[in-house]
């Protein structure tokens, strides 16, 4: 009887098997099915392909590898690690497997040589393989990072003004500081309570530290960490608690009252200030007068009512001879258009160019000293020229105010521009703009000499007849705004009218507006 | 008066001829000799620690250019070439531990530190060159390297300093040959650097650079201790 029930531990296959021990070769058939089955049922391998993590030196000494395995393919495994070494021939094995834990390799001083390459694989074998890592390859000189510092202790000193804390700790302790071979550098990191600042602080080579920021009422945490050379820095060390007592909580009261009223003090005086402000700003930033002409208002003017600006503007006063010198009369100049349509749409217009020294209200430019600069007359002649109502002025002339001022009658002085002399006794002042000094300058063709004439008649308000020995009076008269009748035939614009006054200049009286 | 006037002028001249003669017989020997008040005579100590901190800065230097250099051109970690760095100086035999280096002769150590400076010379310079003719680095790059050449430069002019300093201070016998005749000590096959590549280069002055400043320091702990050890 040969019954023999084998059971394959496998869920998929649970069936027994029965074999007759006669048949042998059965057996072994059924034996070699059932490994296979084994091996199936359990997947055992070859191991997987090991992995060099990284190699660490504590004090430039010595040093230590690790590495992760790969699977163990179900079978036990184990793992070894060659070596190549730079300037030494061959291949060697791992020292100590043992000294550093699990899955590492520990070289101590007589295996370990600064300042040459290693080259480390790690092989995992088991029943069914072998499996190789990739080969690793290090310098201990690149490798270097030291213990955590120890025994790290504070000491809270209280001084009268804030407390300062004393930081004291040991260097790790397999490092040699004394021989020279490593230098090492310490740095330190400080919390307040739970807080998740840390405020670090380089301590060089020295193994203390003082802390003068700390405020009593707290916890604080410090932690150190080392440096050697030019490796990597250490782990912190473990942490270290200190609580500050606040002892000084009886003198906070009274700096509190004190910033406080000094604080409603502060308060009181920028709401008094403030209700002040105009007071103040006078008294801080006094107006600065501005200069003032005698017998203008400059607020009259602006405000453009014009009947109250033509008596303004006319002045008692006689004058000198045409071509007076203008530097002696630097102030006041002042041009005077009878043309008040104009005047009174570009009062409001030009306030702002209005400059109590020099209105201008046409844009006759003196060449002369003038009291105003080139570009505002010309300002003046381009905000004239869009005032697009294209007025010729009727009558411009200067205004001169003269301080010494003599008692004379003149009723008002204008100065027009010549435009044209015919024969010698007819002369047709401008009506356009004129583009510089406008005073008569009387020239006669036929050679008679320069002296005055007398104005024997004006006609429309362009003509002037002066009178002649034998002059005919040539008249013309205007219509509407050409001539007829007249000996010329030209075609003139409005005119101005001209007046004779006793002396026999020639001055120019404000017609009425003929537009 | 005529009488004075030349007795007073003989007086200057002689004065001004015993100056020039002292002077003239001053010569190649230091001017402050020890002792001497006023004289601001530099200590061994002090004279170690510049020289230490010069090789430090110059280590900082190599380290930050070689980082640059990975960079760049990016060599594969874990390369198989293992026959492919040699250093030129690999020639020189230098202590490998600390151990070695404490147990070293006082003279033999000076003097690895002193041929690794001269090996250096040459290579560093040419390598200034070849990077300052590349127009993929930039000027700071380049800039390094020439820092880097200079120093090399002073830190050799340093350290023979401090070996005079230490042979006539007789801590060291007068056996250091390289300050006699330096030429010497360059390996026979110097050409070697030349078929090296920039990243190789950098690599093994990286290393060197490191070795000398640790030389430099085992000798000073060794020599004059102080807190600095």
């Amino acid at each position: 009887m040969c019954q023999h029930q084998f059971y394959v531990a496998k869920p998929a296959l649970k069936s027994s098997v029965t074999v007759c021990a006669r048949m042998r070769r059965d057996l072994r058939g059924a034996l070699l099915l059932l490994l296979t089955a084994a091996v199936q049922s359990s997947s055992m391998s070859a191991p997987g392909k090991p992995v060099l993590l990284s190699c660490r030196s504590p004090e430039k000494e010595t040093f230590t590898c690790w590495w992760e395995p790969g699977s163990d393919g179900g079978l036990p495994t184990t793992h070894h690690l060659y070596y190549e070494r730079e300037r030494l021939e061959g291949t060697y094995e791992c020292p100590d497997y043992l000294s550093a834990g699990r899955n590492s390799c520990f070289f101590d001083k007589n295996h370990t040589s600064i300042w040459v390459d290693y080259y480390l694989t790690v092989m995992a074998s088991n029943a069914l393989g072998n499996a190789t890592s990739d080969p690793f390859k290090m310098d201990v000189m690149e490798i270097v990072k030291p213990d955590a510092p120890g025994n790290v202790t504070l000491r809270v000193e209280e001084r009268e003004a804030s407390p300062c804390l004393h930081v004291r700790w040991m260097p790790p302790s397999n490092t040699d500081t004394k021989s020279g071979w490593v230098t090492i550098k310490y740095e330190l990191r400080v919390k307040k309570d739970n807080s998740n600042n840390w405020k670090e602080y380089t301590s060089g080579t020295q193994t203390h530290f003082s802390l003068y920021s700390v405020s009593p009422g707290g916890v604080y945490t410090v932690q150190v960490r080392c440096l050697l050379d030019h490796g990597s820095w250490s782990e912190w060390s473990n942490t270290t608690f200190v609580k500050i007592s606040n002892y000084l909580q009886n003198e906070r009261p009274l700096s509190m009252l004190i910033s406080i009223l000094s604080a409603i003090l502060f308060i009181m005086a920028g709401l008094i200030l403030i209700a002040k402000r105009k007071s103040v700003k006078q008294w801080v930033l006094p107006p600065v007068p501005g200069p003032k002409i005698r017998g203008i208002n400059s607020q009259l003017l602006q405000s453009g009512g014009s009947d109250d600006v033509g008596n303004v503007l006319i002045i008692k006063q006689s004058f000198p001879p045409i071509y007076f010198v203008w530097e002696d009369q630097m102030e006041d100049y002042l041009i005077v258009t009878e043309n008040e349509d104009w005047l009174s749409s570009n009062s409001q217009k030009r306030k702002k160019s209005l400059i109590p020294a020099c209105f201008h209200f046409d844009s006759e430019i003196h060449s002369k000293e003038s009291p105003c600069h080139q570009n505002d007359w010309e300002k003046d002649e381009e905000i004239s020229q869009v005032d697009n109502n294209n007025k010729p002025f009727t009558n411009t002339g200067y205004v001169d105010f003269q301080r010494n001022v003599e008692n004379v009658d003149v009723k008002h002085v204008d100065y027009s521009r010549v435009k044209e002399v015919k024969s010698d006794n007819i002369i047709f002042l401008e009506k356009e703009k004129v583009q510089s000094s406008g005073y008569i300058h009387f020239q006669r063709q036929e050679g008679i000499p320069e002296d005055y004439s007398r104005v024997k008649e004006v006609e429309s308000d362009h003509l002037v007849v002066l009178q002649k020995q034998n002059a005919a009076d040539l008249s013309c008269k205007d219509e509407g705004n050409h001539y007829t009748d007249c000996a010329l035939h030209k075609p003139r614009k409005p005119h101005v009218c001209t007046e004779l006054s006793d002396s026999g200049y020639v001055d120019t009286i404000p017609a009425p507006p003929l537009m | 008066m005529p009488g004075t006037i030349r007795s007073v002028s003989l007086v200057w001249v002689v004065l001004l001829v015993c100056l020039s003669s002292r002077r003239t017989s001053v010569g190649a020997a230091p001017i402050c000799t020890n002792g001497q008040v006023g004289c601001h005579v530099l200590s061994l100590d002090n004279l170690f620690d510049r020289v230490i901190q010069h090789s430090a800065r110059m280590h900082g230097i190599s380290s930050d250019l070689h980082s640059e250099f990975e960079q760049y051109f990016l060599p594969s970690k874990n390369q198989i070439g293992r026959v492919g760095r040699i250093c030129h100086t690999s020639t020189i035999i230098t202590p490998n531990g600390k151990e070695n280096a404490q147990r070293m002769a006082r003279e033999q150590l000076t003097e690895v530190i002193l041929k690794l400076l001269i090996a250096w010379r040459d290579p560093l310079w040419h390598f200034h060159q070849s990077m300052a003719h590349h127009h993929d680095f930039n000027n700071f790059s380049s800039n390094k390297a020439l820092e880097m050449n200079d120093m090399v430069h002073e830190l050799r002019q340093g350290v023979e300093k401090v070996a005079e300093k230490m042979q006539v201070l007789g801590i060291i016998s007068n056996s250091v040959t390289s300050l006699a005749s330096p030429e010497v000590l360059l390996p026979s096959d110097s050409a070697d650097w030349r078929l090296m590549k920039d990243y190789d280069l950098l690599y093994c002055f990286r290393r060197d650079s490191n070795k000398v400043q640790n030389y430099l320091k085992i000798l000073k702990c060794r020599i004059v201790p102080n807190h600095g050890c």
